[in-house]
């Protein structure tokens, strides 16, 4: 049995038929139409799908599409402030090569943003905190570290 | 050949620059489109049903309720499906492979390997329908270690091959007198060595679509290093000439070495398309990236070395054994690259060399980053340490005193060119003062008494490319547009590496245009020039100076048109950034973008040049400098800080090259700490086919690295030098890890990982 559910994705209305058993990260997969989000796992282990709802931080696989009801979910492709123009993680990890093969990219760009948004002087401990549960199996995250700490101060000194 | 030509020395304007990569951009932004990410209208979900027993024949399968069940389009057996003997590997008819697999069979040989597939409207359905079909096994004894499967009268796994459970006839390397070098030894060392199962746990599952159309043709988007290689091998099983496959693939969420082999899912999905008439996709779960994936192959290595009192190395005697699990896939390839690097790293005139590689009712395991080498230098590198410590020697000193050298034969057969381990261990010894560490104050800090601080050398060399044991062949097309702007065709594959970005950079630089006029075609087999493969750290050396090759006959031709305009000899004028001019009056110039398009009388062209190299082989090298701090109540090891000195040759894209280094690390200090795949050694179940039971190093666990390139031995071989680094990083951290852990607590270990609970249990023994 398929249910009616709404929620906004990266500030827009979407409404659809989901079953019941449809996660989040399927939802905005093959309903929305919004692939950035990856799926290393889908069972809560690898952090690839990480999306913000309500501004928070969760695995989509492991979301019930219906629960997300009314809410207001941001993924990788809301990133950018403005069509030709980057988030400054998502400079910061062009220029320091914080991303090889990218599967982990869009869930570690919105776990960090989350960081940023909550604490914009992160101490290496609060960047490696962070991310304990986002894998990246590429990079060795050195310069993932070095991207978000780049972009922290880009941040700061941008801030009006 | 390669080796007799001088590197061409010049001001670099774009390589050895760390410039944007496009890809990069495609991924922040989430654009970049893996094939999870295709959905083509009508697909179907594909999802393959999977053997709970490790070796069994098949008595009966029984699909009537699945094919019944609503929503199911199609489910195959070995009874419908073409039965064609094949290679697992990519390297068709070349010495490393071996042909002993059928799309599905009607024998079982590893637990959890696929015995029948579905096609159905969803993923669910497909899922539910599995259930549905009921097999009948008659059980088989399985043999779960190598020991077991050489023993007479042991099961056999396969009716081909040498027999005996063998995967190839023993791979020999007889060099020197062995004898002669033992009797001239003043002391023999002589151990046992075994490496786990790691896995590469790339953070994409593979996947793959297909799809027919009506002239019969098939489009193949997979997962893949080698798409060439998977266009021949489908082509070759399914009955089609090559004009009838298509294999596409644009970005890849990684590999490591183990997105090489053909699938037994690859197959399923294409015959289920054929079969459905409609494209169906099959994507793998966790779990089955685990089961049905690739892993490194297990290996039990004896090694007895004989020594000189002043350090020299007189004699070498190794014999490995490497558990190719259930089917040969890269078994014959490790086995013998794996065996024969012995030959060298550490310089030895008299060398006795014996590799095996068994078969085993468990996973496969394949082609993994390190490829057989990881195992051998491992051994290698900590018995050098222990040398040291016989000796009452530094073990730096030692190292340096064999190291190989340049002009000593290389495992390839050939003379090393460009040898740059000296180098790097000098220098590692230089910025790290570490005769200075080496004799510091042992005693505990008091604030932490439990904690046991140690450092650790380790060494390696690997190739770029696969030479000897394949002939590699490097394409690329290089097109010069009417508007001056430039076309890159390339096969080499885009697992992440920045790949694309450096063959972008090479044909640039070498034809004297900017880097952002340079745009890269690649991952369609039917538009790209040919490529072997990504694998064998050669992406960079191979194709990147097929590229540099295409781009010297563009550049030559697009001065001659220059010159046909601007009325002078192609002599007198130079090209560099997008602008040609005379070389005697640089004002007066014209741009590539004028050059190519239309002016009175000459309408606009392209100008189009292909590459082809066929090198033999270059080595890179480098030594890991490793801290460790060893917790004696927990007996877990934590790795500090890491200094990796490498040496690649010339380096195109520091940053990419370093992004290699720190990556291969943290999969290194995984497989020597964390990282073992367990079979069931009574049932050959897999016991932690997941993410979090396999614990690999995430982002609590890293150490500092402070990443050293020297570019200290340029190999006339690759671009302006540039050598390989894919690979190099995690065959040197394991033994630097290996001899930390001897520095910090005097505790030898020979095997990996290195478990806390192993850690405990020396502790225990040593105190008793
Ligand atoms: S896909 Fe959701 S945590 Fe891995
Ligand atoms: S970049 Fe490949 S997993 Fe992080």
């Amino acid at each position: 049995m398929k249910r009616m559910v709404e929620f906004t994705v990266n500030g827009e209305a979407r409404e659809m038929a989901v079953n019941g058993c449809c996660s989040l990260l399927d939802a905005l997969r093959d309903e929305v139409g919004l692939t950035g989000t990856k799926k290393g796992c889908d069972v809560g282990d690898c952090g690839a799908c990480t999306v913000l709802v309500d501004g928070e931080p969760v695995n989509a696989c492991l979301m019930l599409a219906v629960e997300a009801e009314g809410r207001a979910v941001e993924t990788v492709e809301g990133l950018q402030p403005g069509v030709d123009r980057l988030h400054p993680l998502q400079d910061a990890f062009m220029r320091h090569g914080a991303s090889q093969c990218g599967f982990c990219t869009p869930g570690i760009l919105m776990m960090a943003k989350k960081l940023l948004d909550d604490n914009p002087h992160p101490s290496d401990e609060d960047i490696r905190f962070g991310l304990s549960g986002n894998i990246c199996r590429c990079t060795g995250y050195t310069k993932i570290f070095d991207a978000i700490k780049s972009a922290a101060r880009e941040m700061e000194a941008t801030r009006p | 050949m390669n080796m007799t030509t001088p590197i061409e020395q010049r001001e670099f304007k774009i390589v050895g620059k760390s410039v944007k990569r496009d890809d990069v951009l495609e991924k922040v932004t989430g654009e970049a489109q893996y094939t999870g990410d295709i959905k083509l209208p009508g697909m179907l979900h594909g999802k393959i049903k999977r053997a709970a027993i490790a070796h069994a024949r098949i008595k009966s399968i029984d699909v009537s309720k699945a094919l019944a069940y609503p929503g199911v389009k199609a489910v195959l057996t070995h009874e419908t499906v073409p039965r064609v003997l094949h290679y697992g590997s990519p390297h068709p008819r070349s010495a490393s492979c071996t042909k002993d697999q059928y799309i599905l069979d009607h024998k079982v040989r590893f637990w959890g390997e696929g015995v029948a597939a579905v096609a159905a409207i969803s993923e669910e359905i497909a899922d539910e329908a599995l259930d549905l079909i009921e097999v009948e096994y008659e059980a088989l004894p399985g043999v779960f270690e190598p020991e077991d499967a050489v023993q007479l009268g042991a099961p056999l796994i396969h009716e081909v091959g040498p027999g005996g459970n063998l995967v190839l006839d023993p791979v020999r390397v007889n060099r020197g007198d062995i004898d002669k070098g033992f009797a001239e030894a003043d002391f023999v060392l002589e151990g046992t060595f075994a490496g786990g199962r790691p896995h590469p746990a790339y953070m994409e599952p593979n996947v793959c679509v297909a799809d027919w159309d009506g002239s019969n043709k098939l489009t193949f988007w997979t997962s893949t290093q080698t798409s060439f290689m998977v266009r021949g091998i489908l082509a070759e099983v399914l009955g089609l000439p090559l004009t009838k496959v298509r294999v596409l693939v644009d970005h890849m969420g990684g590999g490591f070495g183990a997105k090489q082999d053909l699938f037994q899912h690859e197959f399923l999905c294409a015959l289920l398309a054929k079969e459905t008439r409609r494209p169906v996709k099959m994507e793998f779960t966790r779990h089955e990236t685990f089961v049905a994936g690739r892993s490194r192959h297990p290996c039990k290595i004896w090694l007895k070395q004989g020594f000189k009192n002043d350090g020299t190395l007189v004699a070498r005697d190794m014999k490995l054994v490497y558990d190719s699990g259930a089917y040969g896939s890269h078994g014959p390839g490790v086995t013998i690259v794996g065996t024969t690097a012995a030959t060298s790293l550490y310089r030895c005139e008299n060398v006795r060399l014996e590799g095996r590689c068994v078969y085993t009712n468990t996973p496969i395991n394949g082609a993994f980053r390190g490829y057989g080498v990881v195992q051998s230098y491992y051994a290698l590198d900590i018995q050098m340490d222990e040398a040291a410590e016989r000796l009452g020697m530094d073990p730096a000193e030692l190292k340096l005193k064999n190291v190989v050298r340049a002009g000593d034969i290389a495992p390839s057969g050939h003379p090393i060119i460009g040898h740059g381990l000296e180098i790097c261990l000098k220098h590692g010894i230089d910025v790290l003062d570490w005769t200075t560490l080496r004799g510091r104050d042992r005693t505990p800090d008091p604030k932490r008494p439990h904690i046991r601080k140690g450092w650790g050398i380790g060494c390696e060399m690997h190739g770029s490319s696969a030479y000897p044991g394949i002939k590699e062949q490097g394409n690329a097309t290089v097109k010069v547009n009417e508007d001056g702007t430039v076309t890159l065709l390339t096969g080499a594959a885009g697992l992440g590496t920045g790949a694309h970005t450096a063959l972008a950079q090479i044909v640039a630089e070498e034809l004297g245009v900017r880097f952002e006029d340079v745009g890269v075609i690649h991952g369609d087999t039917d538009v790209v020039p040919w490529d072997i493969g990504a694998f064998a750290s050669h992406t960079t050396y191979l194709v990147g100076t097929a590229a540099k090759m295409a781009a010297e006959k563009v550049r030559a031709a697009v001065l001659a048109r220059a010159a046909m305009k601007l009325q002078v000899s192609a002599e007198e004028i130079d090209l560099s950034e997008g602008k040609v001019f005379l070389i005697a009056e640089p004002d007066r110039s014209m741009t590539v973008s004028e050059a190519m398009g239309p002016s009175r009388g000459i309408p606009a062209a392209n100008i189009v040049a292909n590459g082809t190299y066929e090198p033999t082989k270059s080595y890179s090298f480098a030594a890991h400098f490793t801290e460790v701090d060893i917790d004696t109540e927990t007996g877990i090891v934590e790795v500090k800080r890491v200094v990796p000195v490498h040496d690649v040759g010339r380096v195109i894209h520091p940053i990419a090259a370093q992004g290699q280094i720190e990556g291969g690390i943290q999969q290194g200090i995984g497989h020597t700490l964390t990282e073992d795949y367990v079979i069931d050694k009574k049932t050959g179940r897999s016991l932690n086919a997941g993410l979090v039971d396999y614990k690999m190093p995430l982002s609590m666990d890293m150490p500092d690295i402070e990443t050293i390139i020297l570019e200290a031995a340029p190999d006339p071989g690759g671009p302006w030098g540039a050598k390989g680094v894919g690979e190099d990083p995690i065959i040197a951290i394991g033994p630097s890890i290996a001899n930390a852990i001897h520095d910090a607590i005097g505790v030898r270990f020979h095997h990996y990982p290195i478990t806390p609970e192993d850690i405990l249990k020396a502790l225990r023994e040593k105190g008793a």
